[in-house]
């Protein structure tokens, strides 16, 4: 059944106002476009979620600031296109292969990259991911080349009635697959013994040590994994229809440090609730205020939180 | 006057003629014969611009290999000496563009430079071009900013493709001549009926070039045409679905798109899939491009382009044989289809090397004297009059424009154009597909 939409009059805003009607001159706002948007905003959000919560795993346990963090989003992207390209699976099926590969990926970076500058100071650990990003792109570049590709999802088309939208099926799997991935690192930090040394370490490193973890597997496991968890975002936006290069990363990137200070470093329900105020938040900026602010306003929010509770959202003092 | 004095003085003649002499030894080696011509192509190679980038570099090359398999650059005296290309990468980027021209212009000391592709990119190392005084033909760049600005001295930049002025005039002439009469056909509407247009534009330079073009033509014509939403993006942005949300719910007739290649395909089929906004899709030129096709796929169906090359289809007449010599070079070297980028900087290789011929030097200010005197036959892309000449107030080259619309082939799996518009280059009419909904009534 078809709902009427609910229409509500509002008076000029000092803002350029997106739903003006032009011949009538009378600022309007629907309420299903409202929801539209804010669908639009939590779909954004997912693909922010993975990536800030593979980075704050990895920051959580080894303390180390990756700004090349974008990069292995952008090569999950890579890896399942060119899955797709050669053998027509399913890209959400790929999604699992590009979780693994990146685990690979993400623990050979660990152990040649990070882990010989573990502990040497912030600024090495800075200045190498800043190296590394320039390498990963400049590699993706030579190997896939850097033309803007695409993947159409084999969903593609197919929609479905959720109240007063009509949504595509692809972002409602898209939201699954976050929630399903969400769920099963809480489980695997929460029920395995594995998960709960990744947590021991990250709370007290010195003091896992002590009672006998092997710290060194720890953090190549969660870089791997923090990886993985890129590597799912890039699958996601592929499969979502956005277009990909070499150099998607950067951007991705610097928006998960903003949401993990956001949400407060290391904690991953900040990460979760940081993650989809940004999706929300840019998604009505770009509405309310237009497109040019859709990344001002992250960073509007960052201030303000920060000027606020410092340690972020989620963040306890000492990190 | 003692005698040490008199040395001084002795020395300080000795001194100035010796740097008289240097200065008229510079200046002959500046006129004397070149022995080749030094072009700077400035593209981006890598960044968002990267896929239209590397065409205006292949077809430079294209360019270059046809020149000097003839022998080379030919100079009024009738020698012929080679033209060497020499690329440089802006990034996609403001600062990479500054980059790129200080090391062509300073580093590999080009004779002539050639490209541009962003206009805000371009317009950011124009302070460059005019402090070193090289001439710069630039074939990509759009915003009338480049050569109208105040704030630089522009002299030695000539503009040789359609500014946003042009063909955002000639795009919205289009709409209210063949766009708007298709609409109140379907609607039963009378002709007063004001037709809801929506823009959606890049918020740079040319973007914005776009913008206040339509709204000027509007004004100016007083057009029956309401811009019913106007909504801004940044460059290489790939999520358009807020906007377009914002779009749909201010029900347009057709939706006017100014974006790069990379972001058009994406905005249109997001449109289409994401948002169900089933309307005609207006875009600029530099979309007439080969990858725009492959990444729109059946959703390009129904969308019209504002062209003067397209890698797909050339208009009837003298120029349709050296369009299609150009493709078929081009598809030879590179395996892939030219774009219309790629062939205004061909045409501009050309315009370089007849400036550097008819000035028979590489004296900077001779060449840039030989741009502002030229008159030379139409290479590939339709000019006015046939010639290639450069306007005597903002030295712009004058393009004869078309409209093309895209149907979707089944057997390729991509939309291929026909022309649709001016009545002498028309192959077909304009028509409103099936599945198409105007604004409200």
């Amino acid at each position: 059944m078809v709902q009427a939409r609910q229409r509500i009059t509002i008076h000029p805003s000092p803002f350029y106002f997106p739903a003006t009607d032009y011949l009538t001159g009378e600022d309007t706002v629907d309420v299903g476009i409202l929801l539209q948007i804010l669908f639009w905003g939590i779909y954004a959000g997912c693909i922010y979620i993975l990536l800030a919560t593979g980075l704050n795993l990895i920051f959580g346990v080894m303390k180390i600031v990756n700004f090349a963090h974008g990069e292995f989003l952008m090569i999950g992207a890579y890896v399942t296109a060119t899955v797709f390209y050669f053998t027509g699976i399913n890209p959400y099926v790929i999604i699992l292969f590009s979780m693994l590969a990146l685990i690979a990926i993400g623990a050979v970076v660990e152990r040649l990259c990070f882990r010989p500058i573990l502990g040497t100071g912030k600024l090495n650990e800075i200045f190498l991911s800043i190296g590394l990003i320039y390498i990963i792109q400049n590699g993706a570049a030579v190997i896939w080349g850097d033309e803007w590709q695409s993947v159409k999802s084999p969903y593609e088309g197919i929609t479905v009635p959720l109240g007063p939208l009509t949504i595509p099926l692809d972002y409602i799997i898209i939201m699954g697959v976050t929630a399903v991935i969400l769920v099963g690192l809480y489980l695997f930090l929460k029920e395995t013994k594995t998960g709960r040394e990744m947590r021991a370490t990250s709370q007290n490193r010195k003091g896992a040590m002590l009672v006998g973890i092997n710290v060194e597997r720890i953090d190549v496991l969660s870089f791997g994994i923090g990886c993985a968890l890129a590597a799912a975002a890039g699958t996601l936006w592929v499969v979502s229809g956005q277009v990909f290069n070499p150099y998607m990363g950067s951007i991705p990137a610097v928006k998960a440090f903003a949401i993990i200070i956001l949400g407060g470093l290391g904690s991953i329900p900040g990460a979760i609730v940081g993650g989809l105020l940004y999706g929300i938040a840019e998604n009505g900026a770009a509405y309310f205020l237009g497109g040019v602010w859709k990344d001002a306003i992250s960073f509007i929010i960052l201030i303000i939180v920060l000027v606020i509770r410092p340690t972020g959202l989620f963040g306890e003092s000492g990190e | 006057m003692k005698r040490s004095e008199k040395l001084s003085v002795f020395l300080v003649i000795v001194v100035l003629f010796a740097v008289l002499c240097a200065g008229c030894t510079q200046q002959a080696s500046v006129s004397a014969k070149p022995t080749e011509i030094k072009v700077g192509v400035i593209a981006s190679l890598t960044g968002p611009a990267s896929n239209v980038g590397k065409n205006i570099w292949q077809s430079a090359q294209v360019a270059a290999d046809e020149i000097n398999a003839k022998g080379g650059v030919m100079l009024k005296d009738g020698t012929k000496v080679p033209l060497k290309l020499i690329v440089g990468d802006d990034e996609s980027t403001q600062q990479g563009g500054q980059t790129a021209a200080t090391q062509l212009i300073t580093g590999d000391k080009v004779d002539i430079l050639v490209g541009g592709y962003s206009s805000a990119v371009t317009y950011a190392y124009e302070q460059t071009i005019a402090d070193n005084k090289v001439p710069f033909v630039v074939t990509g760049a759009s915003s009338p900013k480049i050569t109208h600005t105040t704030d630089i001295n522009t002299s030695y930049i000539f503009h040789h493709c359609p500014t946003t002025d042009t063909y955002g005039q000639y795009t919205t002439m289009f709409i209210d001549q063949i766009v708007r009469p298709a609409v109140n056909k379907k609607l039963n509407a009378t002709a007063d009926r004001p037709f809801r247009l929506a823009l959606i534009y890049q918020n740079t330079a040319f973007g914005q070039g776009v913008q206040t073009a339509v709204n000027e033509t509007i004004t100016k014509n007083k057009l029956n045409i309401v811009l019913v939403s106007q909504q801004s993006f940044k460059m290489g942005e790939s999520d358009f679905r807020t906007p377009l949300t914002a779009i749909k719910a201010a029900k347009p007739d057709a939706v006017y798109l100014a974006a790069f290649p990379n972001e058009g395909a994406p905005l249109i089929t997001q449109a289409r899939r994401d948002i169900g906004l089933d309307t005609i899709f207006l875009n600029v030129e530099n979309n007439d491009n080969a990858q725009f096709y492959k990444d729109l796929g059946q959703y390009g169906e129904g969308a019209v382009i504002e062209s003067r090359f397209s890698p797909y289809t050339a208009p009837v007449g003298a120029l349709a044989d050296a369009q299609s010599k150009f493709k078929t070079s081009y598809t030879a070297k590179w395996g892939t289809a030219p774009d219309m980028m790629g062939a205004s900087t061909y045409d501009g290789i050309y315009i370089a090397a007849q400036a550097a011929g008819n000035a028979g030097t590489t004296d900077k200010a001779a060449v840039k004297q030989a741009l502002v005197d030229l008159s030379m036959p139409q290479v590939i892309e339709a000019m006015k009059g046939g010639t290639i000449s450069f306007t005597k107030d903002f030295r712009e080259s004058q393009f004869d424009l078309w409209m093309e619309q895209l149907a979707f082939d089944q057997t390729l799996g991509e939309c291929r154009p026909k022309i649709v518009w001016p009545d002498n280059l028309k192959v077909t009419e304009f028509v409103l597909p099936s599945w198409y909904k105007p604004g409200s009534a």
